[in-house]
């Protein structure tokens, strides 16, 4: 009696824990994790990624962007430039609002205006640079007009998304996003999840995952626990060293190119031939072999990659050759090398730390002692911009740049006399920079700022390092290629059951 | 205890609650304004600084010390904590949003540490050096010096993944409770385990223990009516103060591992976007819990008291 009532218990404790498993584990939708939480869902406030994940999949711009990077009509048909200050887009028709509305030449104008406006608090700035404002000229034809020649509008306008003119009036349109994109907002369980379904009636081909979740998982190893646990399916920005126990990774090459910047100010570095003599004393291809485990590639001394506009192809990476270097350094009168501080920010950009000491101990290598010093985030940033010519400004200072825009002007900031970020002046740059900038031709605009990369060859503005790879977690039963801009677009997705 | 006594008690508790939540917001307030610039954080990186300082006249950042204060301690009194900088509506909205996961989670995870941890160290501290003593005496060591996050994590890699028994993280059932309860009610029952152990211990050495075996009573009879009776006192000080502890910030670690929708994750995402005014509100709140728990403490303390006293 006693030993039955106890392999009852027993096989009732089993099939619990089976029941716990089953109940775990349903056929469930897709699940992508994020690190923190989106501050709000409105697709026209914010840029981080994070809120991108689910808002990307919401909203919708008139430009977007192919697979090679290239701008592409979306939600418009068409557009050109009318005239210098004018670009006028021919809408796509017959294309609704989640809730209805129409998008039309009026939603579009709507969508401008409500971005550009002064008091609309947008962390998309840089987007709405120089745009004046839209209007509209019949029921599908836009224009929108630029502060001046503005030659980058198209590029604005892959991210200037459509928003539905009566619900973004709304003071809850943020939590309650309304779009004309591939999936609808479902719900937002703040601290949880984000669950958003298929928009039924999409204008184009409907995807093939119904619905998904956007999970809130802040610590980096529970993540990783999660997609090796069959939780999530898809995690984004893993580290070199978690790659593997993904149960499938992809690591795809990003828009974010690493450096050292050079005060070119600085007594010792205003010679070019130090310049060129420190980017040829830095193994690139170590670096990317061993810290980044091969996750990253030298870039081609310009922070583009070939599919931006304004990549010069003849341009490669300074080869490693400290015996040249130091050649250089002693025709630039250095023979016994100087003294150098390094500036880099904690905990910031993956592996910045230790990228930093690698370079510290290669340019010893050529005579160059560096120190590094690290800074809190805020302050960097500061420093960064301390003209070049004062006291306090920086020696060296590695940095990621972001090129989002695909596009050479991205750089402007840090290349030119003015720049905020800039340390180095370079007449002929500044007169390319400027012409670029009022060409409304891009194949023009291409031309010359591939003669900025051109000259920039012969006067480095920093040690150039690291074309950044993104590693993506994901579960074996996910099909996706990553983008080249880092958007997650799940209507491009896969899933097996 | 009569009441007049216990109202003076009472009026002198919260007197200096009030007092100590005054302190509580003046340093939270001094500290948010040293780490840095909100709005510098707030713009794309590539921001100028003319849309910086747009930014920061938006946000009432460019106004001096003072005046900021004073203004945030006004509409403290009247109940608003401000707005969330990151989520742009109020911040004390967006704590008692999160507040009632870490409640839940804390007070499941402090019944099982209280539980667990006071019955092992009343039958460990009667016995000791009895095999029990040993082992548990050396598992509550063991928990009591590994990190917080460590033994989270360790939970996850597991029951989660290796047996794939229960959820990694997130609460979206309640087995999710079960794997950062457990981590919580490991942590500080190791303690309360301690505590209470060693209270045991000395109880049973005292006179009236020694009295009451040489008049033959069973040792399971003293233990469990005149020991447990005066360790009473330590074992509900020490719960109490674990949940101190746990609200102090030992729970806000456990919730990050598990991703916890409660106000610990809520404050790590605030102070990664350097919301201010919801970090304060969280601060002031978790404060706020942790005085009037210390306050039941002590009232609890004295009717104890009383009643061991009066018996």
């Amino acid at each position: 009696m006693r030993t039955s009532l106890l392999k009852n218990l027993a096989l009732f404790i089993a099939s619990a824990f089976c029941f716990l498993g089953a109940v775990a584990k349903p056929s469930r939708p897709v699940v992508i994790a994020v690190s923190t939480e989106p501050s709000t869902l409105d697709g026209q406030a914010v840029i981080d990624r994070n809120s991108r994940v689910a808002s990307g999949n919401i909203f919708e711009s008139l430009l977007d962007r192919g697979a090679n990077g290239q701008v592409i009509p979306w939600l418009a048909e068409s557009y050109k430039a009318i005239n210098d200050t004018t670009w006028r887009f021919n809408l796509k028709k017959n294309v609704k609002f989640h809730n209805g509305e129409p998008f039309n030449a009026e939603a579009a104008a709507f969508s401008v205006n409500r971005i550009v406006d002064k008091e609309y608090k947008t962390q998309r700035a840089s987007y709405i640079e120089n745009i004046k404002g839209a209007k509209a000229v019949d029921e599908n034809t836009l224009d929108v007009m630029t502060d001046g020649t503005n030659a980058v509008l198209p590029v604005q306008m892959t991210q200037l998304v459509m928003v539905p003119p009566k619900a973004a009036k709304e003071k809850s349109f943020g939590v309650t996003p309304i779009g004309t994109g591939p999936y609808k907002f479902v719900r937002w369980e703040r601290g949880r999840e984000i669950v958003l379904s298929v928009n039924e009636n999409y204008w184009r081909e409907k995807p093939s995952i119904k619905e998904f979740a956007v999970r809130v998982i802040p610590d980096p190893q529970t993540q990783i626990s999660a997609l090796q646990a069959g939780e999530v399916d898809l995690v984004l920005d893993l580290l070199p060293e978690q790659a593997k126990l993904a149960p499938k990774f992809i690591s795809v090459p990003a828009t974010e190119f690493s450096y050292i910047q050079f005060n070119a100010h600085k007594k010792e570095l205003a010679d070019p031939r130090v310049r060129i003599a420190l980017n040829l004393a830095v193994d690139k291809v170590t670096l990317a072999k061993t810290i980044y485990q091969g996750h990253g590639r030298p870039m081609d001394a310009q922070h583009l990659d070939k599919a931006m506009l304004g990549y010069n192809a003849k341009i490669k990476p300074y080869a490693y050759d400290p015996k040249r270097a130091r050649e250089l350094l002693k025709e630039a009168g250095y023979p016994d090398g100087f003294e150098l501080v390094l500036h880099a920010p904690i905990g910031r950009y993956l592996k910045g730390e230790e990228t930093s000491e690698f370079v510290a101990a290669q340019l010893k290598e050529v005579g160059v002692k560096v120190k590094i010093q690290l800074h809190e985030w805020n302050a960097y940033r500061k420093l960064g911009r301390i003209p070049g010519k004062e006291a306090n400004a920086f020696d060296l200072k590695y940095g990621w740049n972001s090129n989002e825009w695909f596009d050479a002007s991205r750089i402007v900031s840090h290349i030119t006399c003015d720049g905020t970020s800039s340390k180095l002046c370079e007449k002929k740059i500044d007169e390319l920079m400027d012409k670029a900038i009022q060409t409304l031709d891009q194949k023009a605009r291409d031309q010359l700022y591939q003669e900025v990369w051109a000259t920039l060859n012969k006067s480095p503005h920093a040690i150039y390092l690291l074309q950044q790879n993104l590693i993506y977690g994901l579960a074996k039963r996910l099909d996706w290629r990553p983008r080249l801009d880092d958007e997650v677009r799940v209507a491009a997705m896969r899933a097996s059951q | 205890m009569n009441h007049s006594s216990l109202s003076a008690f009472l009026l002198a508790r919260l007197r200096d609650g009030l007092l100590v939540l005054l302190l509580i917001t003046l340093v939270i307030f001094v500290l948010g304004h040293m780490i840095g610039d909100p709005a510098a954080l707030m713009a794309p990186v590539d921001a100028s600084e003319q849309e910086i300082a747009r930014l920061r006249r938006q946000l009432g950042l460019d106004r001096p010390f003072t005046e900021q204060f004073a203004t945030y301690f006004g509409s403290l009194l009247r109940g608003d904590f401000g707005q969330s900088l990151w989520q742009d509506r109020p911040a004390l909205t967006v704590v008692l949003e999160a507040l009632p996961a870490t409640v839940l989670l804390t007070l499941v995870g402090l019944v099982f540490a209280g539980l667990g941890g006071s019955l092992l160290g009343v039958l460990a501290g009667a016995r000791p050096e009895s095999a029990l003593d040993r082992c548990a005496n050396f598992l509550s060591i063991t928990a009591l010096s590994v990190p917080n996050f460590w033994l989270g994590l360790l939970l996850i890699v597991i029951f989660a993944v290796q047996l794939g028994a229960l959820p990694t993280s997130g609460f979206t059932s309640w087995q999710s409770l079960i794997l950062p309860a457990s981590a919580l009610a490991i942590i500080h029952g190791a303690r309360v385990f301690q505590l209470v152990r060693s209270a045991t211990f000395e109880e049973m050495t005292k006179p009236y223990a020694l009295v009451a075996r040489s008049k033959g009573l069973p040792e399971r009879l003293i233990l469990w009516k005149h020991i447990l009776r005066n360790t009473a006192v330590t074992m509900l000080t020490t719960i109490g103060w674990e949940y101190v502890r746990m609200m102090g910030g030992a729970a806000f670690a456990i919730e990050v591992v598990f991703a916890w929708p409660g106000i610990g994750q809520l404050m790590i995402h605030a102070a990664s976007r350097q919301d201010f005014p919801v970090l304060q509100a969280a601060v002031i709140i978790a404060g706020a819990f942790v005085i009037v728990t210390n306050g039941i403490v002590d009232l609890l303390y004295r009717y104890l008291d009383s009643r061991i006293r009066a018996a």
